[in-house]
């Protein structure tokens, strides 16, 4: 028998992604030990994971170096992969937002739009592209997107918004919705079809618990 | 200055001595099956107009083209496939021949794709067009003929999968939706995203038993017995013709031996402006891509101005190489050869037996470096020969097996 190999998202996924697999009778217990192991395994069920950056998830899963994939929605449509995504596990909600500052709420089909922040500049592309039709300025940041509007750097962003709270405090709002985020689970598209029963199996020990 | 003359651009490679071997090796055997299955070559330009590949409907999009000019201004591109140029040329130099039309090549072609997994800028193909008739014994002949080439490369892990994209566009025209709530639908059947048909679905309210079905569609892959979960009834004339197609063609498989190579996918929908009809793929351990598609393409030809039903496929050989890799195949060894060297007197006669082992399909080299006898058996060594010989100057020979 082959490994399935699972890529799971490093960081707030990752012990709800071990609980759902664990819930699925696969044995994380080499997962769980802090071992500094790469790559860990479940010999019984022929199983083996690892640990990713939450952006390479989709990629190792496209090429067919891991099999499954966990990943957040977020991660997905920025990445654009050739994937197939078979669930949607429920957990790490959230949206895809357009933010930016009171006064343009309700207005952002009056004034144009010049620079967008943001942690997904393909989102931000695609979505002003096709659902606005406009040709925006992309400006990638790393993290605290919400300073950008504040300083003048660009007029909106794009970002997750899981409670608001911190667009709240700084005076910003959400001008519109791009997608509702959540984690995902994803199959290799060869994966799928050459071990076909062993994944959907497992795919179903999943839905079960959702 | 930077300098790239040492470099390749990004995405080709050089091909060295073993792989390259391995290679063409590769090539002659699919060549062979081709032509004993009556599949004649062709070797279209590796340069085409930009016209025949993009315009208005292009099949191949702009971004993803190498594209340059000739010296009169005109757009010009680096084929990023070889199924349109078959296709031109059935529809104009090949138009009077007696149809059907069965055309193969081997070539590469060139695409800005995406790099990584085993897919590189320049590629190669081999694939097989069977120009002129649309039943179900030529979409089974191709499917077939895909099942041998991938057999000839010695793969024998592997599997087709088979759909029928009638089946997608009949269901499709039975809902009602609109034309971009039908890619909506592809998008997340091509994806298996149930969650995603379910919300488009319900968005649209499209009734039962449809609805069901839409909704089965990301699960209705596997074994042939999945069509016997769709009831014939609810689906619409176009979608139950589909159904039936591929009844047939999985009964003609069946009958020529093929059917555990094949199982189906009826949420194969991707290209749908292209294909036609019958739709399939295939996959092996140790690569994340299919190795081979195709499908049926009865409007491509008319693009060049006539009317010709068509069906093919084409496999690459790279990914294929990389497969037998990454599954341990090994590759035949080629003889390592002879390596003939001399005593100053016997040059003639070291010539002469060097091409006699030539003229009898052995691998032969004549020492030009006059080395000496140890030199030049460490030379021999080192390049791999299996046997050294030394031309004395009395005509005797010495032999030695390395």
């Amino acid at each position: 028998m082959r490994y399935i190999t699972f890529a799971l998202s490093k960081g707030r996924l990752t012990d709800l992604s071990i609980s759902l697999l664990e819930g699925a009778g696969i044995d994380c217990t080499e997962l769980k030990s802090n071992s500094r192991k790469l790559i860990l395994s479940d010999e019984k069920n022929k199983i083996r994971f690892f640990l990713a950056k939450p952006a390479d998830v989709p990629v190792y899963v496209e090429y067919g170096a891991a099999d499954i994939g966990i990943v957040g929605k977020d991660t997905l449509i920025e990445e654009g992969r050739d994937l197939y995504e078979v669930l949607d596990l429920g957990f790490a909600k959230c949206k895809m937002c357009v933010a930016g500052p009171k006064e343009l709420e309700g207005k952002m089909d009056l004034v144009s739009i010049n620079r967008v922040a943001t942690k997904y500049p393909e989102v931000a592309r695609t979505y002003f592209r096709h659902k606005r039709r406009e040709s925006v300025e992309i400006i990638k940041l790393s993290g605290s997107i919400e300073l950008a509007p504040l300083v003048g750097l660009s007029e909106v962003i794009v970002d997750l918004v899981e409670t608001g709270r911190t667009l709240k405090e700084n005076g910003l709002v959400v001008l519109d919705t791009i997608a509702d985020i959540s984690a995902r689970m994803v199959v290799n598209r060869v994966s799928m079809k050459m071990e076909n029963q062993r994944i959907t199996r497992i795919i179903e020990d999943i839905r079960k618990q959702l | 200055m930077r300098r790239w003359n040492i470099y390749t651009p990004e995405g080709v490679q050089d091909i060295l001595f073993e792989s390259c071997s391995q290679k063409r090796v590769l090539e002659s055997k699919i060549r062979k099956a081709f032509k004993l299955n009556g599949y004649k070559e062709i070797e279209p330009p590796t340069i085409e107009f930009y016209d025949t590949f993009g315009g208005e409907r292009g099949l191949i999009s702009q971004e993803s083209m190498y594209k340059f000019c000739d010296s009169k201004g005109r757009l010009l591109v680096l084929r990023p496939d070889l199924t349109v140029p078959v296709a031109r040329i059935a529809a104009t130099k090949l138009k009077d021949e007696v149809l059907p039309l069965k055309c193969c090549y081997i070539g590469n072609t060139f695409s800005f794709d995406e790099l990584g997994g085993g897919r590189q800028h320049e590629f190669t193909q081999a694939g097989c067009e069977l120009l002129g008739i649309n039943s179900p014994e030529a979409d089974a002949e191709v499917v077939a003929m895909a099942i041998e080439t991938i057999r000839a490369t010695g793969i024998d892990e592997f599997q087709i999968d088979i759909g029928q994209v009638g089946f997608f566009k009949g269901l499709m025209e039975e809902s009602g939706l609109s034309e971009d709530e039908i890619e909506e639908v592809r998008e997340f059947i091509d994806q298996k995203n149930l969650v995603g048909v379910e919300q488009v679905m319900d968005r649209h309210q499209v009734k039962n038993p449809l609805k069901r079905i839409i909704l089965d569609l990301p699960k209705l892959f596997g074994s042939k017995d999945i069509l016997q979960e769709i009831k014939y009834e609810d689906i619409g004339k176009v979608a139950t013709k589909a159904i039936e197609n591929i009844k047939e063609v999985l009964d003609i498989l069946e009958d020529r031996n093929l059917s555990q190579y094949v199982s189906l996918d009826l949420g194969m929908v991707q290209s749908l402006n292209y294909y036609t009809g019958i739709v399939f793929r295939g996959y092996t351990y140790g690569v994340g891509f299919p190795i081979l598609s195709g499908g049926r393409y009865d409007k491509l030809v008319a693009k060049f101005g006539r009317d010709c039903e068509a069906t093919g496929f084409s496999l690459g050989i790279n990914m294929v190489m990389m497969a037998l890799e990454r599954q341990k195949k090994q590759f035949e060894q080629e003889s390592a050869g002879v390596f003939v060297t001399y005593e100053k007197n016997a040059r003639k006669l070291a010539g002469d037996y060097c091409r006699q082992l030539i003229a009898n399909d052995c691998i032969a080299e004549l020492d030009i470096m006059q080395l000496g006898m140890e030199e030049s058996k460490k030379y021999a060594t080192a390049k791999g020969f299996s046997k050294f010989v030394c031309i004395k100057n009395d005509g005797s020979r010495e032999e030695i097996t390395l």
